[in-house]
């Protein structure tokens, strides 16, 4: 178990190291070109962002908006799609709407959101929650409608109710599916964050790439690109680890 | 009284391609503290009709009594082990499977938890409580499915072919576990086969059924010998060879 992990760092330094050496080499003797920086001078300019406090403010600004309509989203999808896996009414009501609203990208609704809501914090919530709601809906009632027959009838012949058989079996059992549906929507809310951010924003990282393109700084761009990457990893690695403490012994091929 | 009767049960599925008789006309009466093994084919309804004894299916003719009243739906008073061991509760451990029927009707933690280790370690699994589904082999996991009946004192038992995915030195083992848990607790059973053999060796009673559509019960035969049961013996050959005969037709017929 533990050489294992050993080896899974091991295997993760080697394969970041990887890609940036390849990037090294591509930028330095393929491209040559300042529109292509090496991943040197782009680390330095992090330092000087991250020096200036600038590199800081525009992650924090960034989670904390996923982080909140997240929150809010999965609040709302993971009552929702109980509801609809457990009572064919709702899913008849409800199941139009989920189809209808998951094919209106949150990309696509940023003009509605910032009308709404305005440039500030709300609109972006708005958005990130807007993505994570389906998604996390859709997920919650495919693991409630997953749950074993058998497992259901073991409890009523062993003298369940019907509420206990949802509380102490169906929900149970649905908890590894609401943890991946919320996996999935957390990389669906950096797609939607930086969107939002591009178009209508005064900070955060989408902020910080619209503003390198204005004033062509092509290592302020390249700054924000590795950020995003280095963060989605790191949140879903969290997740991973929040889906096996929670849900590994929900379901061993979690 | 028996403590369960059927009289006249039927089911019949209707569906878009039309109805599609089960079982007909089938009548038994189980008596307390009997081990009655049901012996058909497959498709002759035997599952049909526990499920029907289990309330998880309602009959559409005659009528299932349980000491004297008519069965509607699923009860505690009527334990089944499945055939596969997706019944058992992936996020609970052994021992929290075992006690799952306790908790459900308010038992006490640690009333719970003595009563659940009584019956981890009838069902010789003592040590193992502490470990998740995930972890157990498929016998052991059937243990866990027996242990969790057991526990919560039904009044009869049933066994939907329980040990039909075993292998076959797993699945003697455990046929000559559960006799040796029956003469224990003298728990009513009704035990649903295909496996002659098994049935012989754990029945007070084996019911051969006729094979589908329209299953229904062929003959009764009372397996008059003592426990434990020698599979060598002439005594138990020769009831093997009579309920062999009973369903060499079925068998045969049905391909």
């Amino acid at each position: 178990m533990r050489t294992d992990r050993l080896a899974t760092v091991a295997g993760y330094v080697a394969g970041f190291g990887l890609l940036f050496l390849i990037w090294h080499l591509a930028a330095t003797l393929l491209v040559k070109s300042v529109l292509f920086p090496p991943p040197l001078p782009v680390l330095e300019r992090a330092v000087v962002l991250i020096e200036d406090n600038i590199l800081q403010e525009q992650i924090v600004a960034s989670m904390r908006r996923i982080l909140q309509g997240f929150l809010i989203g999965s609040a709302i999808g993971i009552p929702v799609g109980l509801a609809i896996g457990s009572f064919r009414p709702v899913r008849w009501l409800l199941e139009p709407w989920t189809e209808f609203f998951r094919f209106i990208p949150a990309v696509a609704m940023i003009t509605v959101a910032v009308i709404w809501f305005g440039i500030g914090e709300e609109s972006k919530v708005f958005l990130i929650a807007y993505t994570t709601v389906f998604v996390v809906v859709i997920s919650t009632a495919a693991g409630v409608g997953a749950v074993g027959r058998d497992k259901i009838r073991a409890a009523q012949c062993l003298g369940a109710s019907r509420l206990q058989v949802f509380t102490l079996v169906a929900l149970p059992a649905t908890v590894p599916y609401i943890l991946t549906g919320m996996r999935l929507a957390m990389s669906n809310a950096f797609v939607t964050i930086v969107a939002a951010e591009l178009i209508a924003s005064n900070d955060g990282l989408g902020k910080l790439l619209w503003d390198a393109r204005l004033f062509m700084q092509v290592e302020d761009i390249f700054v924000a690109l590795v950020a995003l990457g280095l963060l989605g990893f790191a949140t879903d690695r969290i997740f991973r680890f929040l889906i096996r403490a929670f849900a590994g012994r929900f379901n061993a091929t979690v | 009284m028996a403590l369960v009767s059927l009289e006249g049960v039927g089911k019949t599925y209707r569906g878009r391609t039309g109805a599609w008789e089960a079982v007909r006309d089938f009548t038994l009466d189980l008596a307390e503290g009997e081990f009655f093994c049901l012996l058909g084919t497959s498709g002759c309804g035997k599952t049909t009709v526990l499920n029907m004894v289990a309330g998880f299916e309602r009959p559409t003719a005659g009528r299932i009594l349980l000491d004297g009243r008519p069965v509607e739906r699923p009860g505690a008073d009527r334990g089944v082990v499945f055939q596969g061991h997706d019944s058992l509760y992936d996020w609970l451990t052994a021992l929290d499977n075992i006690a799952f029927g306790l908790r459900l009707r308010g038992t006490g933690r640690s009333a719970r938890r003595a009563q659940a280790e009584r019956y981890l370690q009838m069902v010789g699994l003592t040590g193992q409580g502490a470990k998740h589904p995930s972890e157990l082999s498929g016998g052991m996991k059937q243990r866990i499915q027996i242990a969790r009946a057991l526990a919560n004192d039904p009044r009869i038992l049933l066994m939907d072919e329980p040990f039909g995915a075993l292998d076959a030195m797993t699945r003697a083992v455990l046929q000559g576990e559960l006799s040796r848990i029956w003469a224990e607790t003298r728990k009513t059973v009704l035990f649903i086969t295909h496996d002659i053999e098994e049935a012989v060796a754990l029945g007070t009673r084996v019911g051969v059924m006729k094979r589908g559509p329209g299953g229904t019960l062929k003959a009764v035969i009372p397996v008059d010998l003592p426990f434990p049961r020698e599979r060598t013996s002439d005594a138990f050959m020769a009831v093997f060879r009579q309920v062999h005969a009973l369903i060499h037709d079925e068998i045969h017929g049905a391909h």
